[in-house]
């Protein structure tokens, strides 16, 4: 009953003193995207993001009411700093909505010009914003009515109205903020720092066991003992791991995770807590994980089966030497199309849509819809008529590429490593897999995705992440996330498994792309000369039985091994793996032209 | 007496333009759709006294739609020059406007034009033509449209001395528009600065930027009574994406300039 009350106290003081319209509210997260484009109309950096701004405080005097309900003393200030812009997470200043939408259109026009900082305050808002009246007439008129609006309703700031360029004095003042003007950044330069050393000091203890998940889990629980000295014993409880979790989870460091709801939610806190967990982010992921016991389980899909393996020396085949264990990741949490892929993905099927590859025009047919006039007075003209071939017709095919691709993913243990200190092979294998996916997926191509890793003869690890016959959806994607480096590369073996999956394909074309980031080998014999032989033989098996293999190689530079699997123009080399994505698109298409 | 074509220069062009006529040497013009590839081109046919034939290339096109065809009549088949084979014959500029457009191959038929050889030849009558004294080969293609499956040859390309062609700076650009719309100043510097705005974008956000004669197309309605707001809306904005998040900034930022 008292909350109730009090609630309902809260809310009728905080009107009566706030001067908003709550109705008229609107939100940041519904205009984030527009504001970006619209700060990139302006001319403002294009690696900058745009974010929810913090509560500040603000020294000034509060009045009566003010000190009542608890409001006045902070305030939702925009501002920016190298990285991003900062705006209030809603804006109902103003009685009509399109005002205030308006407004966040007007602050981000602000920020398009130079950066505040504590000196030049107040003389760089008049001045630019006496620059946007002067430029837009629509800027000019919104100024006009809305500046006044808040003239009236709040007498404390009607002095702006009398300030201009010349008379200033370059001093921040403590007074209400307006709510037109941009804010200098929050000092917190040092903080950040201070975060990062510890930062990376936490790496390096994590990467020396950062092997199971299981050590993981304990390190982690050794580090919150170290910084918590004081309840080592809530640790081995899961749910008060999750409690202590909870308390420093606003994670900020990561775009992707940065949950807008989860802040907008928390605007009513007076901290946010900023936790120093930006090198255990991994562990608390697979914690979390084991909690709501969402790990991805293999399964075997049957006891395997067994191909045949060519020997070089022998210049003869291993009878069903080699025991492919078909592998796939059951319980998989199904994800959307991560967001860091989605400018690209739009950038590919932009690309496709220029294009238009659906329709293809077949010239010289013996049947057909058109009478190809060129070919028909071809004939008429030549010399001698007994030798051509008569073929008149002209025919258009729409949408019948008539083409099977299957993706094999090299996912050995090589793939672990990095690119860049965050970007794995790996990584960049995942990212790849989606955005091409997506691309098959507009051009109406039939695709299928496997990944393998091997460990000797006895264990040819096959996983199948998209057979041609399953959907592309979420749940393939969130196998593509799931994909973890295996062991080591048998090439020969995938590609004959591929092969066998490709043949019964009934299309025209058949593509086996295989993407791999070094050379053929494994622990046992299976190096060197033998894995090339072998892989040779295997494409050549390939390739008799109609199948065009294609090495998307992930390296430096091109080794001649390369040449001579694939033949001169059957691989392509990437060096740097960010192009991946796009190259690999880009190649797709113009293999299959 | 035919009217003067108005073409204002943005750098050298002209001069180089004339250089390669003089010098029988073959242009490649490379920029973005709508910045006066195929004006410049017709202004200097004009200038240069010579006959423009125009070719806008596309998928099908065949090298026939180039060099010509058999065709029919009452007396049976007769052989027609195409655009390409007239230019050479009787002199003449032949301007392949947007190049890549067309299959690689169908392309390769300019290489022997293209060099110190000058020759055309025509398979299908076995004729082999030199080309008049007074034969131009001018391409023009749009590098935001180049792509893997579509791009030149390397080997059609380096035929070519190139002019690379951009958007005119602001106050070039002013000068067109009110010359071709005879719009006041006021309104042309306020498309320009919408169109330097919208120029800041990049491919991601939109596909290809406003143009030169977009903003033509809105000054001439501002012109003929249009309010400013609507006229911009209809001809730039409309016609840029079909976005909802583009389409309302880009409605946003026309509100600044004009209010509605």
């Amino acid at each position: 009953m008292e909350e109730v009350i009090g609630k309902v106290w809260d809310k009728f003081i905080v009107k009566r003193v706030s001067k908003s319209y709550e109705n008229e509210k609107v939100f940041f997260i519904d205009k984030k995207k527009s504001l970006k484009i619209f700060y990139h109309l302006l001319g403002g950096d294009k690696s900058k993001e745009i974010l929810i701004t913090d509560k500040r405080n603000i020294l000034k005097k509060r009045n009566l009411l003010e000190k009542i309900s608890g409001m006045g003393k902070s305030y939702f200030l925009p501002w920016q700093d190298e990285k991003a812009l900062y705006l209030p997470s809603f804006i109902s200043t103003f009685a009509k909505k399109e005002d205030n939408e308006m407004l966040y259109f007007w602050l981000v026009a602000m920020m398009s010009k130079t950066n505040i900082n504590q000196n030049n305050f107040l003389l760089e808002n008049i001045k630019n914003s006496n620059e946007l009246i002067n430029k837009y007439e629509g800027f000019k008129k919104f100024y006009e009515k809305c500046s006044n609006e808040l003239f009236q309703k709040d007498e404390e700031l009607s002095f702006i109205k009398s300030l201009n360029e010349k008379d200033l004095e370059n001093e921040y003042i403590n007074l209400k903020p307006f709510d037109f003007w941009i804010y200098p950044a929050l000092n917190t330069k040092t903080k950040f720092e201070e975060f990062e050393d510890e930062d990376e000091e936490n790496k390096k203890k994590k990467d020396e066991n950062a092997k199971t998940e299981t050590l993981q889990m304990k390190k982690q629980v050794n580090q919150l003992d170290d910084k918590k000295k004081t309840d080592g014993l809530l640790i081995f409880l899961p749910d008060a791991l999750m409690s202590i979790l909870e308390q420093v989870n606003v994670d900020r460091s990561e775009d992707d995770s940065f949950d807008e709801d989860a802040l907008y939610n928390a605007t009513d806190l007076d901290e946010i807590t900023l936790g120093r967990k930006k090198a255990n982010l991994n562990a608390r992921i697979k914690m979390d994980l084991d909690i709501e016991t969402r790990v991805s389980e293999e399964v075997f899909l049957g006891k395997g089966f067994y191909l045949d393996e060519w020997d070089y020396k022998k210049n003869d085949y291993l009878k069903n030497y080699v025991c492919i264990k078909t592998i796939i990741n059951d319980n998989i949490k199904a994800i959307p199309l991560p967001s860091r892929l989605k400018k690209i993905v739009k950038r590919v099927q932009n690309e496709l849509d220029l294009m238009k590859i659906d329709k293809i025009k077949k010239d010289n047919l013996i049947y057909g819809d058109e009478l190809n006039l060129d070919s028909w007075l071809d004939y008429k003209t030549s010399l001698n008529k007994n030798e051509h071939k008569q073929n008149f017709f002209t025919n258009y095919e729409k949408k019948n590429r008539s083409m099977s691709t299957l993706i094999l993913a090299d996912i050995s243990l090589s793939t672990e490593a990095g690119i860049t200190s965050e970007i794995r092979v790996i990584d960049m294998i995942k990212d790849s897999l989606m955005v091409f996916s997506e691309a098959l997926t507009k051009l109406e191509d039939k695709f299928s995705i496997y990944a393998f890793s091997s460990l000797k003869n006895t264990k040819v690890r096959f996983h199948i992440i998209k057979n041609f016959k399953e959907k592309y959806s979420n749940i393939i994607r969130g196998r593509i996330n799931e994909i973890k480096p295996g062991y080591y590369t048998r090439l020969g073996a995938a590609i004959r498994q591929s092969t066998k999956i490709l043949e019964k394909q009934d299309s025209n074309n058949k593509l086996l792309l295989i993407i791999s980031d070094g050379k053929p080998n494994d622990v046992d014999k299976y190096d060197g000369r033998y894995g090339i032989e072998d892989t040779k033989k295997a494409i050549n098996e390939a390739k008799l039985k109609g199948i065009t293999p294609f090495c998307v190689t992930i390296d430096l530079e091109v080794k001649d091994y390369l040449s001579h699997l694939f033949g001169k123009n059957g691989y392509v080399l990437i060096k740097n793996s960010k192009n991946l994505p796009k190259a690999l698109s880009d190649i797709y298409i113009n293999l299959t032209k | 007496m035919q009217e003067t074509i108005y073409y204002k220069e943005q750098n050298n062009e002209v001069e180089l333009f004339e250089a390669a006529a003089s010098m029988d040497l073959p242009l490649l013009i490379k920029g973005p759709t709508g910045c006066g590839k195929t004006r410049f081109i017709e202004a200097m046919g004009q200038k240069l006294n010579k006959e423009v034939y125009t070719v806008v290339c596309h998928d099908d096109l065949s090298s026939a739609d180039l060099i010509g065809r058999h065709l029919i009549n009452e007396n049976g088949t007769f052989w027609q020059d195409g655009p390409l084979t007239k230019a050479v014959r009787n002199g003449g500029i032949c301007y392949l406007d947007e190049i890549i457009e067309a299959r690689k191959d169908t392309t390769v038929i300019l290489h022997s034009l293209a060099d110190y050889r000058r020759v055309l030849n025509i398979d299908r009558t076995g004729e082999t033509i030199q080309a008049h004294k007074d034969f131009m080969l001018v391409v023009s293609y749009n590098p935001g449209y180049a792509n893997v499956l579509k791009g030149m040859k390397a080997s059609t390309k380096q035929r070519f001395i190139s002019l690379s062609f951009d958007y005119p700076s602001e106050e070039v650009e002013k000068e067109i528009l009110i010359k071709e719309s005879y719009c006041s100043d006021e309104i042309a510097k306020k498309l320009v600065s919408i169109a330097k705005e919208i120029r800041q974008l990049d491919e991601s956000e939109i596909q290809e930027a406003v143009s030169t004669r977009l903003l033509i197309y809105a000054a001439k309605l501002i012109q003929k009574g249009f309010n400013p707001y609507n006229a911009c809306m209809h001809s730039i904005v409309e016609s840029l994406s079909d976005e909802k998040e583009v389409l309302e900034v880009l409605e946003k930022l026309i509100s600044l300039h004009f209010s509605k």
